[in-house]
């Protein structure tokens, strides 16, 4: 499974790069339980079906889905409003489909809309049972934090 | 005027492929969809010059507003671009073969708009 979260550390690196014009920091990847407390305000989720199948998440605090909403519009956003859903869905989505051509040797996948998850301690519900969950943290505008989580089951694709 | 149908879920992107066009000085108007079958009444409302088009949509999907497009002879010569965040060479192909004019991937830049753009004599 590890061997799949290289091509989301490498796209991801590269489109916050185009899209929003910032340099990332990738941490250390570290496996998750998908009943973990964490601190994260809001999750953008993609499914993953095809010929594999889990979902990648990206989670972040409020304040950076704010300011990379404002790095999207042009205008500034202080509330999780639909730009804001928009913003974040729109990122993981291009993440999620750019993966797929560093993904396409292994296997075909079909991506979801995103579906975005808000509130403190809010829960993802992860499709898989069998995939174990890698987070790969990332560090932005030299402060802030967010994390890219990858499962991927190649298993049990349909 | 030439008229511009950009069709994306994300009214975001649809501003950044507003914006991206619009800075290459060429004249047209705008007109958006959310969604493919949104995409599809704007078309048979009015005279569209090129569609900008996004794959994955709720209601109806870019592929297959594509298909439906390319299944009309009064559309088959309409220049039809998919602009998505699909990236594999599977996904291209898929669109190549049922129609697409051309194939732009997110995040979407003037370079590349321009090229795309340039091939079909916009």
């Amino acid at each position: 499974m590890e061997k799949y979260i290289q091509p989301f550390i490498d796209v991801c690196v590269s489109v916050f790069k185009d899209f929003i014009g910032a340099e990332l920091v990738t941490g250390r990847p570290y496996f998750v339980d998908k009943n973990d407390p964490h601190e994260w305000d809001i999750s953008a989720v993609i499914g993953l079906t095809g010929e594999a199948r889990g979902a990648v998440v990206i989670s972040m605090k409020r304040e950076l889905s704010l300011k990379l909403t404002n790095a999207l519009t042009g205008t500034e956003h202080k509330d999780l409003d639909d730009e804001v859903v928009d913003a974040i869905g729109e990122i993981i989505n291009i993440i999620a489909g750019n993966a797929k051509r560093g993904l396409e040797e292994s296997f075909r996948l079909v991506i979801s809309l995103p579906t975005i998850v808000r509130g403190k301690g809010h829960t993802i519900m992860w499709p898989n049972e069998q995939a174990r969950i890698i987070c790969i943290p990332f560090k932005i505008f030299e402060t802030e934090t967010f994390c890219l989580s990858v499962a991927i089951d190649s298993s049990s694709g349909v | 005027m030439k008229t511009v149908l950009v069709v994306d879920d994300s009214r975001i992107m649809r501003n950044i492929v507003k914006n991206t066009f619009t800075s290459m000085n060429i004249p047209c108007q705008f007109v958006e969809a959310g969604n493919g079958k949104e995409a599809f009444q704007q078309l048979e409302s009015q005279q569209i010059d090129l569609v900008l088009l996004d794959w994955n949509m709720p209601e109806l999907s870019g592929l297959d507003l594509l298909k439906t497009i390319r299944s009309k002879e009064k559309y088959k010569a309409l220049p039809v671009i998919m602009v998505t965040s699909e990236a594999a060479r599977y996904n291209v192909i898929e669109a190549l073969k049922n129609g697409a004019t051309d194939y732009i991937i997110k995040p979407v830049n003037e370079k590349n708009f321009r090229e795309k753009i340039s091939k079909i004599n916009f």
